[in-house]
């Protein structure tokens, strides 16, 4: 069984600071996927560097095979002892999943990770080990597609105390709340922002701590195939469509006028374009049988790579840029496809030069499309998704 | 009749969406819905002339905003 993950974060800074003292490091491996998120103690550039170094160094040891021991013994050797309080430290949580199904789960001083399979919570036993004085609880065990896996940092459970909660939001209520949201939403970014937002709110919007929840559902392969603009050589149109349509299980996205009107020539399915200006800056839609979703090119490219950017710099996804990303023009709904509904995604690029853009009396610049694929592209490997080229 | 209006890029540049609005008002407020058929299209390959790509029962115009009026009045209007 091929198991694929859909695998999101989410961080709050503590109020005032600029830098967020978790971090999360999102890996594939050949065989697995790999989920890390480490606190650092304090907050600010101090927490960072431990967290940055602690989730960097289990990463790359990670991807390169070294066992736990020896990862938990580096860590301990090359963490700065801070000044204040004389000690090294920062907790870690590693999720690490394989195509196999087998999954294996270690947590070190972080709350506990939350489980929830066919929509109920499930136990993770403990089965402690120390590593360097560090106690550190090890669980392996096995995953299936729905289930849902929440790591988070003690943000999370402070949130509120003191304040709207005498002991902060106690972890088997997160737990209910998450099993509540995991039913009402479709992807992990969404369950990740939901759970953070909760923690904003508790904490009346000034979080007294670094708060993080990274989630990882387990999930069917969702391939994408896009295709912009028309070949350079008008003999390989039919080639290039046969390879964008080429894969029953792929949905499938055409951006661009005169392309979709190659797909509709080559299929012989006519091409219904929308007159509904949705969005006064992009182009309406149009609807093709067959092809999932037909918008215009550069445009609507262009709105689509400014989602995917604040996507990407987590600050900005909120309640409102899923407002933004639930949108009906064109622009949104490719941005919401590629983020939630899309595990990996192949890039069909027509190389033709449209000669009426190159009309300097246009108020914006239309013969951009390679560059703008190329930054797709970055922007698509930023957010972990492999992302295959080819030209045309 | 059938009118077609290019939302491609370059024509959506050129003010594809004023001319729909425009196209739409002057059509219900002359009352000819059941005659006039308004449709979208993308890039027609005519993106070098100066105006929007509209097309009337098969003869390519090209538009400016601003002339719509009077190419409702001619072209469409008088058509009929």
């Amino acid at each position: 069984m091929g198991v694929t993950v859909d695998v999101a974060y989410k961080s709050l800074n503590k109020f005032t600071e600029i830098l967020c003292g978790d971090s999360v490091e999102i890996l594939k491996t050949v065989d697995s996927d790999i989920l890390i998120l480490a606190d650092g103690m304090g907050s600010g550039v101090k927490a960072n560097i431990l967290s940055t170094l602690t989730s960097k160094i289990l990463g790359t040891m990670f991807l390169n095979g070294a066992t736990l021991d020896e990862c938990v013994d580096t860590i301990v050797e090359t963490l700065p002892v801070c000044q204040v309080r004389g000690v090294a430290y920062s907790t870690f949580s590693i999720l690490q999943i394989f195509h196999s199904g087998d999954a294996y789960l270690v947590e070190f001083d972080n709350p506990g990770c939350i489980f929830i399979r066919d929509g109920k919570l499930m136990e993770i036993p403990q089965s402690i080990r120390e590593i360097d004085g560090k106690k550190i609880n090890e669980f392996r065990f096995r995953v299936k597609k729905g289930d849902a896996l929440i790591l988070m940092s003690d943000g999370t459970i402070h949130a509120g105390v003191g304040q709207l909660l005498n002991f902060g939001w106690l972890w088997e209520d997160i737990a209910d709340y998450a099993v509540k949201e995991y039913g009402k939403t479709v992807s992990a970014v969404r369950l990740a922002t939901a759970i953070c937002h909760a923690c904003d709110e508790l904490y009346m919007f000034r979080p007294g701590d670094d708060t993080t929840v990274a989630c990882m559902r387990i999930i069917d392969s969702k391939p994408v195939h896009l295709m912009t603009g028309p070949a350079s050589n008008a003999d390989d149109d039919e080639r290039m469509v046969a390879d964008f349509t080429g894969d029953p299980n792929a949905r499938t996205i055409v951006c661009g006028g005169t392309s979709s009107t190659i797909v509709s020539r080559v299929l012989k399915k006519p091409l219904d374009v929308s007159l509904d200006y949705v969005d006064p800056e992009i182009p309406p839609i149009a609807f093709m049988e067959g092809i999932d979703l037909v918008t215009e090119g550069v445009l609507t490219l262009n709105r689509v790579l400014q989602l995917l950017r604040r996507y990407v710099k987590k600050e900005s996804v909120a309640e409102d840029f899923f407002e933004e990303l639930d949108k009906p023009n064109g622009g949104s709904m490719v941005a919401k496809m590629i983020i939630e509904d899309c595990t990996e995604i192949h890039l069909f690029v027509g190389k033709a030069i449209n000669s009426a853009y190159q009309n300097p009396g246009l108020p914006f610049d239309l013969g951009i499309r390679q560059n703008l694929v190329e930054q797709l592209k970055n922007t698509l490997e930023e957010m972990g998704k492999p992302v295959t080229v080819t030209y045309y | 009749m059938k009118v077609t209006i290019c939302i491609g890029s370059a024509c959506h540049l050129k003010g594809s969406r004023e001319i729909i609005k425009e196209m739409q008002e002057l059509v219900a407020a002359n009352g000819v819905k059941d005659k006039v058929d308004l449709n979208g299209a993308f890039c027609s390959g005519n993106c070098v002339k100066e105006g929007v790509c509209v097309t009337v029962d098969g003869t390519l115009h090209s538009l400016k905003p601003e002339d719509c009026g009077e190419f409702f009045n001619k072209e469409i209007l008088g058509r009929l």
